[in-house]
């Protein structure tokens, strides 16, 4: 079981930030109040709570230093990478050491032949692309938020994105990790071959929430582009058609690279936002891409089109490309990828969901979804990964309307409560954090929970690293009065 | 307690494997069987060894302690299959050639390539992790599952993941069991990816006497404007043994590269061609559609082959494939590499006496763990299993590995002796 959070006290504070200041200098400890506010909640905001002292190591070295120190003073501590995690993965449950790994940013290796690549924790997933940029190989996983979501949270949380339809979640993409256990001891887990006698650990190790540990180094896969690709905008009349159209296209045997729908709400924001030229009377569009070598991709063209048509809907732009830095390829995935952004323009508050459905499930969902909203008088937007069945309802409010908030979290819980009973998840990819360890025992037994408690307790037998995440049991109580806003999925 | 237990001396109660029996063989019709006979065992000091179809009898260590066998093949039922889905949940006593017939109803199929499909089992593929040619484009069988039951050491139903193809709910207890051999759990359902099965595929056997010409070709194949599903390099022993039977070119001195490919007809036939004009120094024949099968299928069988007393496998960077390949005398040595894997497969030929066998293992490992891998002994004689060291000199994450074990399996109920370290 998890040993009881030590708190912190003023004056071990002071003595910690002193220590601290030795091992990092003084450039890499923040403790002040005000300069550490942004550090008070990731991008789920309705938990909050100002860490006493952040710390930004800038090697493994240092890092293992201050895992030591936090040993050595008895203090929780909990590691972030951009704060870009939607669940309150990277919260301060009770105060401590917040470890930023931001400055830990090098790419160590790139191995084209050997298609590896070995990244510190604090590399941002976009520039590993850009490194990667005209070699012919690309880091699959692309979380919507790649500009600024660093691998080592990716791996944190088993961050997904539009192209893991096809190409699989981070779990599927990393080797192995240098993990810095909470004692302060380093242990290499995996490796740059991919089977290594052993469990397999690098796939235990990912997705978990920073509950084990702390990645001081990342081996990931590299994969090869595509030869080349369509990317087509599907438009239909209602999110019916569009949703009966993605189950359409898995069920006749087709592998999108990405399967993408986004309904008319957020057809509105986007378009406000880009001008990409989505139609706007529209009741959702599609955006269905296919990859492979372009001698196969007519054909494939030619069924997704007719499926299109056949459930009433119209393909109203394709984009044959041969790499992903064509414009109007670029162009059509950032209004796509920033599609939370434009959801500001409609409403100053806004919660996102996670939940994932069989796909065949999802008319039902969204119908679901669109009852809810009905019932409670919340406006919803959907922009989602259709062709995982991982949906992300945005539900809109005002923060400083209290009934509208205790509506809000209402509808989240019956939406959610609805992905299981279609036996589908509560997150796909933004992870369970402190927000939905409440679900946790609707997915598991107490068995399956106790099991892993007691793999938890392997690596991190006093629940210094990460106290109260993930797992339900002896996790702080923190009453929750708000759901959230700003985020990315 | 287990001292107080013997080692029955007859095989009456069924065998484990490595000449040890069991002092019976349980064969649960069901769930709620299987835990009350593992908590049975447990309770009485016995170790329990689960059991499929026995194609990887042999395989790991020497069981520790006795026991008694558990038959897992009456578990065997498909719990859900939707199809429109791409997904299946399978209990995994169902052997491999029957879940395959019933994928095929639905012209899909699992990704993974198991040998002797029809005695091998779902449980023990993944259990072993065992993969083959088509790992190279559609990755390994941790890749396929995303959802998992095991029933553990004490008898109690414990499951991770879920049936939907993408959840970060949990720790990933599909990927801790896969490959886990049965120490920490035995493996009663999984679900699973599936995909649609390709319109047709095919495969390039390409012939030449010249080490160096496989190597820069592979290096090409890197960055081959074809994308194949599977990139195998055979010594001239290997092929023989796979190619001769299906008339393909195959000599004493020549080495092929096959090279697989699936997809529509049109880019199947363009990437042949792409890869005919890649590969033009070699000697080309190509195996198409229906005809391609039977190559896939010896690609896929040869690991099971057991041509001698002892096969290795050696996992490397890819681009060191090469030096170990060339290093096994082919009149001694088969070897298959999956070599856009780093995989390489060798069986021994003939007998041998362990000093000769023994001095080659250390020297390839030693080889292979200076490029960054590992080489295991994925099949040898009983006696010579603590020599050869089965799963080669420990690792840094065996410690969390043990860890995990003595967690989830303080006295070590579960096939003892078969895994790393004191698993």
């Amino acid at each position: 079981m998890n040993a009881t959070v030590p708190q912190t006290n003023p004056i071990s504070i002071s003595r910690i930030v002193s220590d601290l200041i030795a091992a990092v200098g003084e450039e890499n400890v923040l403790a002040n109040r005000e300069e550490m506010l942004v550090y008070e909640c990731d991008g789920y905001v309705i938990e909050k709570n100002i860490p006493d002292v952040v710390v930004f190591p800038t090697s493994t070295e240092q890092l293992v230093a201050v895992v030591k120190l936090c040993n050595k003073h008895n203090v929780p501590f909990v590691p972030r990478g951009a704060g870009t995690s939607l669940a309150g993965g990277t919260l301060a449950v009770g105060g401590g050491i917040m470890i930023c790994l931001t400055r830990m940013k090098r790419i160590l290796e790139i191995n084209l032949r050997d298609r590896y690549a070995i990244v510190e924790p604090g590399v941002v997933n976009v520039w590993l692309t850009r490194a990667l940029s005209g070699t012919g190989f690309h880091y699959a996983p692309d979380p919507s938020s790649q500009s600024a979501c660093t691998i080592g949270g990716n791996v944190a949380t088993n961050s997904g994105g539009p192209h893991t339809l096809k190409y699989g979640v981070t779990v599927n993409h990393v080797r192995g990790v240098e993990l810095v256990l909470p004692d302060g001891s380093i242990t290499m887990i995996g490796g740059i071959t991919e089977d290594n006698p052993g469990y397999d650990l690098p796939g235990l190790v990912v997705g978990n929430e920073g509950t084990f540990g702390i990645a001081s180094k990342v081996i990931v896969n590299l994969t090869r582009d595509p030869e080349a690709g369509r990317t087509f905008l599907g438009v239909f009349d209602t999110v019916e058609a569009a949703t009966e159209t993605v189950s359409g296209i898995i069920g006749a045997g087709i592998v999108p690279a990405a399967l993408e729908m986004l309904d008319n709400l957020m057809i509105r924001a986007v378009e406000q936002a880009f001008n990409f030229g989505f139609p706007t009377e529209a009741g959702a569009v599609l955006i269905i891409e296919v990859d492979g070598v372009e001698a196969g991709l007519d054909r494939e063209a030619e069924a997704i089109t007719k499926i299109v048509q056949e459930r009433g809907g119209t393909v109203q732009r394709s984009i044959g490309w041969r790499t992903r830095k064509e414009p109007e390829y670029v162009a059509i995935w950032k209004s796509r990828k920033s599609a939370f952004g434009a959801i500001g323009r409609l409403s100053p508050t806004f919660c996102t969901q996670d939940g994932v459905v069989p796909r065949t499930k999802l008319p039902h969902i969204l119908r679901f979804i669109t009852e809810v909203g009905q019932r409670h008088g919340i406006r919803i937007a959907n922009v989602f990964h259709a062709g995982d069945g991982n949906i992300h309802p945005i539900l809109m409010f005002d923060e400083r309307d209290p009934e509208q908030v205790k509506r809000v979290l209402q509808a989240s819980h019956e939406i959610l409560d609805e992905c299981i009973n279609q036996g589908g998840s509560v997150t796909g990819e933004h992870g369970i954090g402190v927000e939905k360890m409440e679900f946790m025992p609707k997915l598991f037994t107490e068995n399956d929970l106790a099991a892993m408690v007691a793999i938890r307790n392997v690596f991190n037998p006093l629940g210094r690293c990460s106290p109260s995440k993930l797992l339900p049991m002896g996790s702080a109580c923190i009453e929750r009065k708000s759901p959230g806003h700003r985020a990315s999925a | 307690m287990s001292d107080s237990v013997s080692w029955p001396d007859s095989p009456e109660g069924g065998e484990i494997g490595d000449g040890k029996f069991a002092r019976a063989t349980h064969r649960p019709e069901s769930v709620e069987d299987l835990c009350r006979i593992v908590a049975e065992a447990s309770a009485a000091g016995l170790a329990v060894y689960p059991r499929g179809g026995g194609t990887a009898r042999d395989y790991g260590g020497v069981p520790r302690r006795p026991g008694v066998l558990v038959d897992v093949r009456s578990l065997d039922r498909v719990i859900d299959y939707p199809h429109a889905d791409m997904t299946i949940t399978v209990q995994a006593g169902i052997l491999m050639s029957t879940l395959k017939g019933i994928l095929a109803e639905h012209n899909q199929r699992l990704l993974v390539d198991a040998p002797e499909a029809d005695r091998a089992t779902l449980g023990g593929v993944f259990a072993t992790n065992t993969s083959g040619p088509r790992r190279f484009g559609a990755g390994r069988p941790r890749d396929q599952i995303i959802g998992v039951e095991f029933v553990t050491a004490d008898g109690k139903v414990v499951k991770g993941g879920g049936r939907v193809v993408k959840n970060v709910a949990g720790y990933d207890f599909p990927k801790l069991l896969t490959g886990s051999m049965g120490t920490l759990g035995i493996l009663t359902q999984l679900t699973l990816k599936v995909r649609p099965a390709p319109e047709t595929s095919a495969v390039v056997w390409a012939v030449t006497p010249s080490i160096v010409r496989i190597l820069k070709a592979l290096d090409g194949l890197n960055l081959s404007e074809s994308r194949p599903m599977a990139i195998e390099f055979l010594n001239a022993s290997a092929a023989r043994m796979i190619g001769e039977p299906l008339g393909l070119p195959a000599s004493a001195k020549d080495l092929v590269l096959a090279i697989g490919i699936e997809d529509n007809r049109e880019s199947v036939r363009w990437q042949i061609e792409r890869l005919k004009d890649e590969l033009k120094e070699f000697d080309v024949s190509v195996r198409e559609g229906d005809a391609s099968g039977p190559v896939w299928s010896g690609l896929t069988e040869f690991q099971a082959y057991r041509p001698g007393s002892t096969t290795i496998t050696a996992n490397l960077p890819p681009s060191k494939v090469g030096d170990i390949v060339g290093d096994l005398d082919p009149d001694r040595w088969a070897v298959q590499a999956h070599a856009g894997n780093g995989i390489v497969r060798a069986h021994l030929l003939a007998d041998s006496d362990l000093e000769s066998v023994a001095k080659e293992v250390d020297a390839l490992r030693a080889e292979a763990v200076g490029r960054g891998g590992n080489l295991t002994v994925t099949r040898c004689q009983t006696e010579w299993k603590s020599r050869l060291k089965v799963w080669g000199e420990p690792r840094p994450d065996w410690r969390i590995a043990e860890g995990i074990r003595d967690t989830l399996d303080p006295r070590g109920v579960l096939n003892p002796g078969r895994f790393v370290g004191t698993i």
